[in-house]
């Protein structure tokens, strides 16, 4: 895949475009900052980028500003936000409403090498991938009573964790040690439990569903 | 606000200051006491006649006040009595119907004086010049050594007088005028509830420094170290995973040397076991530019002290090396039982700006103690940065 990277830190851009260079991508662009980022995509808009939230100038949010705007100017191109600490409000605004192509990671997450470059394959293909700790805090967020989410059995809750992440159904009976039909039959129970039509597309339904966790 | 003049304490000069003083003193007690006497018809007139409006007619306030100004002047040039005052009106009224007694005593004193010096005079003539004695009595010795002895006794008790007068000036002056305990005890609250505020504000600018020293320095290099054993786990067992773990071996030792970094950053353990100095000695050594420490401190200051005044040099330090572009900095550190001096002076460039974030962090640190914290960068340098620490 042809990659954009967009990270301040020297040393882990280096390593970032090292590790994509070994695993066959193409990085076309390795900056430090957003408005970099943004130029960059302009010239000739990749499959998928990185970016860090946390850049200069002010250390705050730039990454994600950039990314956003990526997403409304280039909706074809993935865009994959490496965070500092899982920011609710984050993953909720790059949840939209018809896209994929979206993915959310811890940074952290990156040192986990497989687990990464398995997010930047789904997130290029126009998958989705959520970092298991940012759905474990918004699922949390909603553990209160009289929440849907509090009638999904343990398994279901098990089956939509995953699937919120990105995985498709097999991926997700891999995961989980259980026949694609359980799983189909658990995703069922979920969207009915949880009122949401299961006519659209998987990673459209892991958007609908996150953006109603997010909510 | 007049310009305050240094009279020196003692000596002829500052004696010959008070007597005009003081002579000044009875002088304007008695224009006051007509004034006073004005103004004592126009405040019951206004009392009288408008309704219990106003305590104080426009009038009387303002000549009150400007003779209470006036008088101050006089006791800052005359008999060197310099303190903050805060007075209005009503203040003022009061300060000078109590000073204007003393001011007439200081002037019956004065008047005395100068009736005695005029009797030894006149005696003195009359005895070895003219021939005309006083009552017919002949000078022999022992009148003369009576007189001048009975003299010189009165003479002793009316200078006595006149310092008693000078020491009521300034004590009238003081309690009508100063501000009162009350007031001096509201203004240290309000000063001590700034700093603990600034306080406050200067530990959450050192943490977030901290989190940005962890967050830009150990965590990516952490991160960085897992991609490269993940990237040499993904490689397998050739030689290019071989590389790639040796790679990984190495940033581990720099992960470690930065942590080590922010930790010392964070609080030098070094000051509290073997304290200022040896802190200091280990700023020198890290320093990129040569620091030169002259250090005499008797004994070990109280612990907050040591640690205000370590993160003064470390933080001059680091700026001087970063901003300033000096060759060498020179940092003295002084002591005595009750304060502490710091003085860390480099040959840079100068403008060095007070209000930004590491030094405003320091002088609310020195703040805190009760210290005074003082940066001198003239553009051009050199750049001086000074902090005084009492000890307790």
């Amino acid at each position: 895949m042809r990659v954009m990277l967009a990270e301040d830190s020297t040393l882990l851009r280096e390593g970032l475009v090292r590790l994509l260079a070994e695993e066959g991508h193409r990085v076309e662009a390795a900056v430090g900052d957003g408005d970099a980022l943004i130029a960059a995509v302009a010239e000739g808009p990749p499959d998928v980028v990185v970016v860090d939230v946390r850049m200069p100038p002010s250390h705050t949010d730039e990454g994600l500003r950039a990314a956003l705007e990526i997403r409304r100017r280039w909706p074809d191109v993935g865009v994959l936000v490496l965070s500092q600490y899982v920011e609710k409000r984050y993953a909720a605004e790059l949840i939209t409403a018809d896209t994929a192509g979206v993915g959310y990671l811890l940074k952290d997450r990156v040192a986990q090498v497989d687990e990464f470059l398995d997010a930047l394959e789904r997130v290029g293909a126009g998958g989705a991938a959520f970092d298991p700790e940012v759905v474990r805090r918004l699922l949390a967020a909603h553990g209160a009573q009289g929440d849907p989410l509090a009638r999904l059995t343990p398994r279901e809750r098990d089956v939509l964790d995953t699937m919120a992440q990105g995985h498709t159904n097999a991926s997700i009976a891999a995961h989980l040690h259980i026949s694609q039909s359980a799983v189909e039959k658990h995703v069922n129970a979920i969207f009915d439990k949880l009122d949401l039509s299961h006519a659209t597309g998987y990673s459209r339904r892991v958007l609908a569903v996150l953006r109603y966790l997010g909510s | 606000m007049i310009a305050t003049f240094d009279v020196p304490r003692g000596g002829p000069r500052a004696a010959g200051r008070a007597a005009a003083g003081l002579l000044l003193a009875a002088v304007t007690a008695g224009v006051e006491l007509v004034l006073l006497a004005v103004a004592a018809l126009l405040m019951a007139y206004s009392m009288a006649f408008s309704r219990g409006r106003r305590k104080v007619p426009g009038a009387v306030a303002e000549g009150a006040e400007l003779l209470a100004e006036l008088e101050l002047w006089r006791l800052r040039v005359f008999l060197g009595e310099d303190r903050a005052v805060r007075y209005g009106p009503l203040k003022a009224l009061a300060y000078l119907v109590l000073r204007v007694p003393v001011g007439l005593l200081g002037g019956v004193i004065l008047l005395l004086l100068a009736y005695g010096a005029a009797a030894a005079v006149r005696l003195a003539v009359g005895w070895w010049i003219t021939g005309d004695h006083l009552d017919g009595i002949p000078p022999t010795w022992w009148i003369v050594l009576y007189t001048a002895v009975a003299g010189v006794v009165l003479l002793f008790l009316a200078v006595q007088g006149l310092v008693g007068v000078a020491a009521m000036e300034r004590s009238v002056a003081r309690r009508c005028l100063g501000p009162s305990p009350l007031e001096e005890y509201e203004r240290r609250i309000a000063q001590l509830s700034v700093t603990r505020a600034q306080v406050v504000d200067a530990v959450d600018d050192e943490r977030r420094r901290i989190e940005r020293d962890l967050h830009d320095g150990v965590q990516q290099r952490l991160v960085a170290l897992g991609m490269l054993i993940g990237r040499a786990r993904r490689a397998g067992d050739g030689e290019r995973a071989a590389e790639l773990l040796r790679q990984a071996h190495e940033e581990s030792q720099r992960a470690l040397a930065d942590l080590r970094e922010v930790t010392w950053r964070v609080y030098p353990a070094a000051l509290d076991g073997e304290g200022l100095r040896a802190a200091l000695e280990t700023v020198a050594e890290r320093s990129a530019l040569p620091v030169v420490i002259d250090f005499d401190v008797p004994g070990r200051p109280p612990h907050a002290v040591e640690t205000a005044a370590y993160f003064v040099v470390c933080e001059a330090v680091t700026n001087a090396a970063k901003h300033s572009g000096a060759a060498s900095v020179r940092v003295a550190v002084a002591g005595s039982a009750t304060m502490i001096g710091v003085r860390i002076e480099d040959d840079g460039g100068g403008g060095a700006d007070p209000g930004g974030g590491g030094l405003a962090g320091l002088a609310r640190r020195v703040a805190a103690l009760d210290g005074t914290f003082t940066v001198d960068s003239p553009r051009g340098g050199p750049t001086v940065i000074t902090a005084e620490l009492p000890c307790g």
